[in-house]
């Protein structure tokens, strides 16, 4: 490095340490944001990515000077716990960080078993939840859980457009359902099945298999010889995979495939040997980035992380634009710390963040999602526009 | 009757499979006497042995190998370091490999991440024999387990170190007495019940997903079969695996697939209260 660069570079650390001080005597005070999640276990894959979102998010505000509320800056302090992928230790996580007077927002959770407890306990202490996991369906907009968000779309949401998309890209007439025998199955099965008669397709039968099951070969032969040509599945990747794989290798089965899960990975392997798969992004698609925001999004995302893009990376935008959205509704509701009053705004308001995000009455989040397709041999995306 | 035929065939297929895992375990428990709960591990860093010979380009038989001999080195490691020293008190070997169980899981979800992975098998497709439709790759993992199993039970009997286990089952004491050395034969064994776990690793690879946590499945179903078919009773373990191959494959299949792992536990416990000592056990080991 030569001389002029030397004073280059130390003027800029002096006008960053300055900057960063000017910055820091104009903060009023700290946001505590618990965090929960599965950093570890199996359940990790999805809130590992869902916590680096909301990392990101509360690193770009603070840089930014903090979150304004009335007038002044708040710098938002993260505290984060580990749910292990386990109820009980997610239970525990939770009361930690409830325990702490000083946290009033808990974020974080995209898996059911983990997340129930996460939603029952910070209801009870009457703090605010924002969670994703899908039986959280269930738990928003119920007496006593007036303070309890999902950040995800619901069932319904996402299959009134999801379906008829399906129907068009795989021209399917008559379908078989195969899911895990659990609460979240049996609502997934009331929400899809009458959208698929209503475009006109025969669901000839609906399985339930063991969760946890890993050869589907006897329960995949059911489907045999049935005439059907399409198989709606979920809701794990690795179900996915498994299911598809296994029906390649028992043959006699249909090869077109609609996931009700979020991630085209368990058939990218076999792209060329199936007639189709089609997935829900519930964000948008990261792989193939049609939108200027999403692209830069991206960007800082890989900077940030120092990660590349995975298929997983889109739940780190699931929470990303409900941190923003959060500071919003406790600049309109002019409190950190009344969260009545910033449920309250964050009920109904709209936001354009990378993508366009509201929450209904009920404390469910209404956003564009994106449908992947895999036809082929080509995989590609269709935004369905739900805002 | 196609239909019945072809479930009997893929619960056999399975059912191999779900063999190679219990005779490790009946062996390890009913001659050595050590309840290694984590031989489920084994099975599943067998897998991944297997996945990451593969994914460097090499066949799928040298993974298969390679996680073989790799999982029979650690099985000997883990005798050695670790269980020989609990031999006397059951209660703490249980302990011991509930602990292996936990930091190897994690430790594989640290290094592997908890992602599933598959393995791309060495035959794909189905075959059809008549009307018959069968996975290429199931017949392979049924034929391979058959020549594991029966490779096996051709050592036990003609092997010096065969006959010397088949001593040790009858009677430990009197194995002792005629110049067996029982320690290095409970190390032999320790090391091929592991191996054989590395190969069921190889083999589960190549039909389902692998991740760290995989262990739990085929070690509940290997201490069922184990003991269905009698602890330490070879035969045992081996009829014990088919029938729950084959009992899964049905119960699935015109019952309900939504209890499949239940199936096992309803024929353990009815051969429990008819047999109590397993299909061929008598109260003591028999290979």
């Amino acid at each position: 490095m030569n001389r002029s660069k030397w004073i280059g570079a130390i003027g800029g650390l002096a006008l960053g340490l300055a900057a960063g001080a000017t910055a820091h005597a104009q903060t009023a005070g700290t946001i505590k944001l618990g965090l929960i999640g599965s950093l570890t276990g199996p359940h990790s894959g999805w809130d590992a990515p869902a916590a680096e979102g909301v990392q990101m998010a509360v690193s770009e505000i603070n840089t930014a000077g903090g979150v304004a509320v009335a007038g002044k800056k708040y710098k938002i302090d993260v505290v984060q716990e580990d749910a292990q992928s386990k109820p009980d230790i997610a239970a525990t996580a939770t009361q930690k960080l409830l325990s702490d007077d000083d946290i009033h927002i808990v974020m974080g959770v995209l898996t059911s078993v983990p997340g129930v407890p996460v939603a029952t306990q910070t209801a009870k202490a009457k703090v605010m939840y924002i969670g994703g996991f899908t039986a959280l369906d269930g738990i928003v907009g119920t007496p006593g859980k007036e303070l309890t968000f999902r950040a995800l779309d619901t069932d319904q949401t996402v299959a009134s457009g999801f379906v008829p998309t399906v129907v068009k890209e795989l021209g399917i007439k008559k379908v078989g359902m195969l899911m895990p025998n659990d609460d979240i199955s049996k609502t997934v099965i009331k929400a899809y099945e009458p959208l698929f008669k209503q475009q006109g397709v025969d669901v000839a039968m609906i399985e339930y298999f063991q969760p946890g099951t890993t050869d589907f070969a006897p329960v995949l032969r059911k489907f045999q010889s049935q005439g059907l040509d399409g198989l709606f599945i979920g809701y794990a990747d690795p179900d996915a995979e498994a299911i598809v794989r296994q029906s390649l290798e028992i043959g006699n089965l249909p090869k077109k495939f609609v996931y009700r899960g979020g991630s085209g990975s368990p058939a990218v392997k076999y792209a060329d040997k199936i007639d189709g798969f089609v997935w829900q992004i519930l964000t948008r698609d990261l792989a193939s980035p049609g939108d200027d925001k999403v692209k830069a999004w991206i960007e800082r995302y890989k900077a940030f992380t120092k990660k590349d893009i995975v298929s997983n990376t889109y739940w780190a935008l699931t929470f990303y634009d409900a941190v923003f959205m959060l500071g919003k509704a406790m600049d309109a509701a002019g409190t950190t710390t009344d969260q009545a009053a910033i449920a309250a705004k964050l009920k109904g308001m709209a936001y354009d963040g990378v993508r366009k995000m509201s929450f209904d009455a009920n404390g469910r989040a209404v956003t564009d999602v994106d449908i992947g397709v895999i036809k082929d041999g080509k995989t590609y995306s269709i935004p369905e526009k739900i805002l | 009757m196609l239909d019945f035929v072809q479930t009997s065939i893929d619960g056999l297929m399975v059912g191999g499979l779900y063999a190679t895992v219990a005779l490790g375990i009946t062996l390890v428990f009913g001659l050595v006497g050590i309840l290694n709960f984590a031989h489920g591990q084994s099975v599943m860093l067998g897998a991944y042995v297997t996945f990451f010979v593969v994914s460097a380009g090499y066949p799928f038989w040298l993974g298969a190998l390679f996680a073989a001999i790799a999982m029979g080195l650690f099985g000997a490691l883990l005798e050695r370091a670790v269980f020989r020293r609990t031999l006397g008190d059951p209660l703490a070997g249980l302990a011991v490999s509930l602990g292996i169980i936990m930091i190897v899981e994690n430790l594989a979800a640290a290094a592997f991440s908890p992602d599933p992975r598959f393995v791309d098998p060495p035959v794909s497709g189905s075959v059809q024999i008549g009307p018959l439709i069968l996975s290429s790759q199931r017949l392979l993992v049924l034929f391979v387990s058959v020549v594991l199993i029966g490779g096996f039970n051709l050592f036990l009997q003609r092997a010096t170190l065969g006959k010397a286990i088949r001593a040790m089952a009858q009677s430990r004491e009197g194995a002792a007495l005629v110049g067996v050395r029982v320690p290095m034969i409970s190390r032999a064994i320790f090391t091929i019940g592991s191996a054989l776990a590395g190969a069921a690793g190889a083999l589960y690879a190549s039909l389902f997903a692998i991740t760290p946590y995989m262990g739990a499945t085929p070690l509940t179903k290997g201490f069922i079969l184990a003991a269905l078919g009698g602890l330490g009773s070879v035969p045992g373990a081996i009829a014990a695996g088919f029938l729950l191959g084959l009992a899964e494959s049905f119960g699935s299949r015109y019952l309900s697939a939504s209890f499949r792992d239940g199936y096992g536990f309803i024929i353990l416990i009815f051969a429990l209260l008819f047999l109590p000592t397993g299909l061929f056990g008598a109260g003591k080991a028999r290979v």
